[in-house]
């Protein structure tokens, strides 16, 4: 599963971003996300197009397609 | 004695960096690097002076404000770091922290916010921290500007010293790279720890190869390979960075679980946040609040209703005219100071200036509502409620907040597309932000409603506001399927929690901007307006002549019969026009000065629409081409932002004209 199957404050762990770009990556590393991270989803925003996550205190918001590429686990 | 001042961004650094030095501003720059340096003296510390680093999460450079950390560690010199960290924050701020400490300089930790952990429920106990670390610490809140804060950072300064350097246990593959680089190192000679420079190589710090010419990069380059390989075959973890990283949290998690103490059980405010964001970024209402709140901003910096910043024009304008002015003009009678001097000062310069100054309540009053929407968190809002509709263009949410700014002023707009990660996303908002208006072409919409269309005053303003949107607009949909094709189209966006913004700090914001006004009115205006004048007064005949033989009028009207199929191709006209490159606000500077105070006379109500339509969009200003120059160190794109808006003005001003012959 990935950050677009969690409901509205569900709290995960991320199990991979294997799918998201190395620049990508690093600038998500840079704001705390990675792999073993726990993420809270707050807020489905713009239509579920925005995705509102929380890790280590942080809201961050990322786009559905970038947020598909976050595996996580419950 | 020079510290560096380090810190993630959003930590209130700049708070900071303010109650530290209180004052003595000077402003330079990073050789190599056109970004603003800022070093202040130290208060309490004689002979210190702090050195403002950009906020950065990293060391390793990510955007070119980030590289100049890097280099600032390489190359400057410097007897210490402060690093700011927030303590709401701390741990994703302390992967910075470790990054400094395993330098091993002297290093101050100055963990701010003590005020808003305290509200969450929690403390830091500092003297655990400080053996963790390994270094000096000191809690603080900068917001409340207490002197024994001050005094007291200022004593760990002055004995900073360096206590045994962090050292983390990293991965076996890791320490292997790290023997071979800093044995590959020893042909260099360095200002830095071999071993730190051989961490952040293998971090991926592309600034250290950029600002050390190092002997054996290439060598060091396959090291880092080999590693890498390494570190994915054995699955230690997805990248070498990423191991790194991993290493670092671990113990960053333990240093928090150890010494973050929780005093009280406090429901956390993020929720409270969930509840506003849900109302403000929704997605059908989202929008039209966004607007609502943009046009209270505008009707109080420039409106009838609710108009402060109108008000206190009124009262400015007749200061200037009525006092300032008219004694003026008596003392030179009195003085036997006629003729040429007399209209040289009176029709010149204080028309020129005056005609440009009046307008600085209104100007400061909007930059004023600007700091003030900044400061309360709301921006990252309206980035979010933005980014759909702006991605069909080719922007990316962030934009919104340069747009916003552009209406204030260009230049630090265009400073402001940094966040913009995507390279093509960053340039495409630089080259189109130009068309936002700015408030420096304000007063000449103004000046024209007022003489031509002041029953339509809202619509024609409103219209030419729209205008510049929709052409940016365009023009990005233009770029992005041109020049800029395949944008990374990446958001990325860190919402920081709602505050309440400091009145203390949105005040200094505002006054900087009145300062920098007053001095642009006191430079470029005031030299443009003696200029202007001289050559509308001087011509091949002698000084005294009819302004239709002036210099002006000659240079002018070599250039004027292109503006003709616009409606305003007279010498006036386009000199005004040619004179707005120095500054927006000189335009009308120029009108008051060549028509001689009476500009509705060089006008149709159709050539001054579309002459306010052509001003609105056509080249940019000089400091805005400069800094246009700068951000994207491209001649060839500082050349396409001055030829494109003037076409763009030039057609948009001759559809404006073709349509609306038609009414009026």
């Amino acid at each position: 599963m990935n950050i677009t199957d969690l409901k509205r404050e569900d709290i995960a762990q991320i199990v991979s971003l294997k799918n998201t770009d190395k620049r990508f990556m690093e600038r998500l590393m840079d704001l705390g996300i990675y792999e073993s991270a726990k993420v809270t989803l707050l807020n489905k925003l713009a239509y579920s197009n925005l995705y509102l996550i929380e890790v280590d205190d942080i809201e961050i918001c990322l786009r559905k397609e970038d947020a598909v590429n976050i595996e996580v686990r419950k | 004695m020079i510290y560096l001042l380090a810190g993630n961004p959003n930590v209130g650094k700049s708070t900071f960096f303010n109650f530290m030095t209180l004052s003595h501003v000077h402003v330079g720059n990073y050789s190599g690097v056109t970004v603003e340096k800022r070093v202040h003296h130290i208060k309490h510390y004689e002979g210190a002076n702090l050195v403002d680093l950009p906020g950065t999460y990293n060391v390793s450079p990510s955007s070119e404000d980030e590289g100049i950390v890097t280099y600032s560690l390489l190359n400057e010199s410097y007897s210490g770091i402060v690093n700011i960290i927030d303590s709401t924050h701390l741990r994703r701020n302390l992967h910075l922290t470790l990054q400094l400490l395993e330098l091993g300089v002297p290093t101050l930790l100055v963990f701010n916010l003590r005020d808003a952990l305290r509200s969450n429920g929690y403390v830091i106990d500092i003297d655990k921290i400080s053996k963790r670390l390994k270094s000096n610490s000191i809690c603080v809140s900068a917001r409340e500007r207490n002197n024994e804060d001050r005094i007291n950072i200022s004593e760990k300064l002055k004995n900073l010293r360096v206590y045994k350097s962090i050292e983390l246990d990293y991965h076996p593959h890791i320490k292997w790279g790290l023997q071979r680089i800093h044995d590959l190192l020893r042909y260099d000679s360095l200002k830095v720890k071999k071993k730190w420079l051989a961490l952040q190589i293998l971090e991926g710090n592309e600034g250290i190869y950029k600002f050390i010419d190092i002997v054996k990069e290439e060598k060091i380059r396959e090291v880092v390979k080999e590693v890498e390989e390494r570190i994915i075959k054995d699955e230690v973890a997805l990248s070498l960075k990423g191991a790194i990283f991993n290493t670092r949290r671990e113990f960053i998690n333990d240093v928090v679980d150890d010494c973050l103490i929780q005093v009280e059980d406090k429901e956390h405010s993020k929720y409270f946040n969930q509840k506003i964001d849900r109302i403000l970024t929704h997605p059908g209402w989202g929008i039209p609040i966004f607007f609502a709140i943009m046009l209270a901003v505008y009707q109080i910096s420039f409106g009838k209703f609710l108009g402060v910043g109108a008000l206190l024009t009124t009262y400015f304008e007749f200061i200037w005219e009525q006092i300032l002015v008219y004694n003026l003009g008596i003392l030179l009678e009195f003085l036997g100071v006629t003729g040429f001097a007399y209209g040289l000062i009176i029709d010149g310069i204080m028309a020129g200036v005056g005609g440009i100054l009046i307008f600085l309540p209104q100007i400061v009053v909007l930059f004023f509502m600007l700091a003030l929407l900044e400061g309360t968190g709301y921006m990252a809002r309206v980035a979010i409620v933005m980014d759909r509709f702006l991605s069909k263009f080719g922007f990316n949410g962030k934009s919104i907040v340069p747009m916003i700014t552009g209406l204030g002023c260009t230049v630090p707009a265009i400073m402001a597309t940094r966040t913009i990660i995507d390279k093509k996303e960053r340039m495409l908002t630089i080259l189109t932000i130009p068309f936002i208006s700015c408030s420096a072409r304000l007063p000449i919409y103004v000046i024209f409603i007022s003489l031509f269309f002041d029953r339509y005053r809202a619509v024609i303003m409103l219209g030419i506001y729209l205008l510049g949107i929709i052409v940016t607009l365009a023009s990005a949909k233009i770029f992005s399927l041109s020049f800029f094709k395949g944008g990374g189209s990446k958001f990325l966006l860190e919402v920081p929690p709602y505050r309440m913004p400091q009145l203390r700090t949105i005040t200094y914001q505002a006054l900087e901007k009145a300062k920098r006004f007053i001095k642009k009115a006191g430079t470029y205006i005031l030299l443009g307006s003696i200029i202007l004048w001289l050559l509308s007064n001087i011509g091949i005949s002698g000084i005294n002549i009819n302004p239709e033989d002036s210099f002006l009028s000659n240079i002018a009207g070599f250039i004027s019969p292109v503006f003709i199929p616009l409606g305003f191709g007279d010498w006036q006209a386009t000199s005004s026009l040619i004179s707005g490159f120095l500054a927006k606000e000189v335009v009308v500077s120029s009108l008051n000065i060549l028509y001689v105070g009476d500009i509705a006379s060089g006008f149709t109500t159709l050539s001054a629409l579309t002459y306010i339509v052509f001003a609105s969009l056509y080249i940019p200003c000089i400091s805005t081409v400069a800094t246009i120059k700068s951000e994207t160190g491209s001649k060839k794109w500082t050349l396409f932002s001055m030829v494109y808006p003037f076409m763009v003005a030039y057609l948009v001003a001759l559809i404006v004209r073709l349509i609306f012959s038609i009414f009026i």
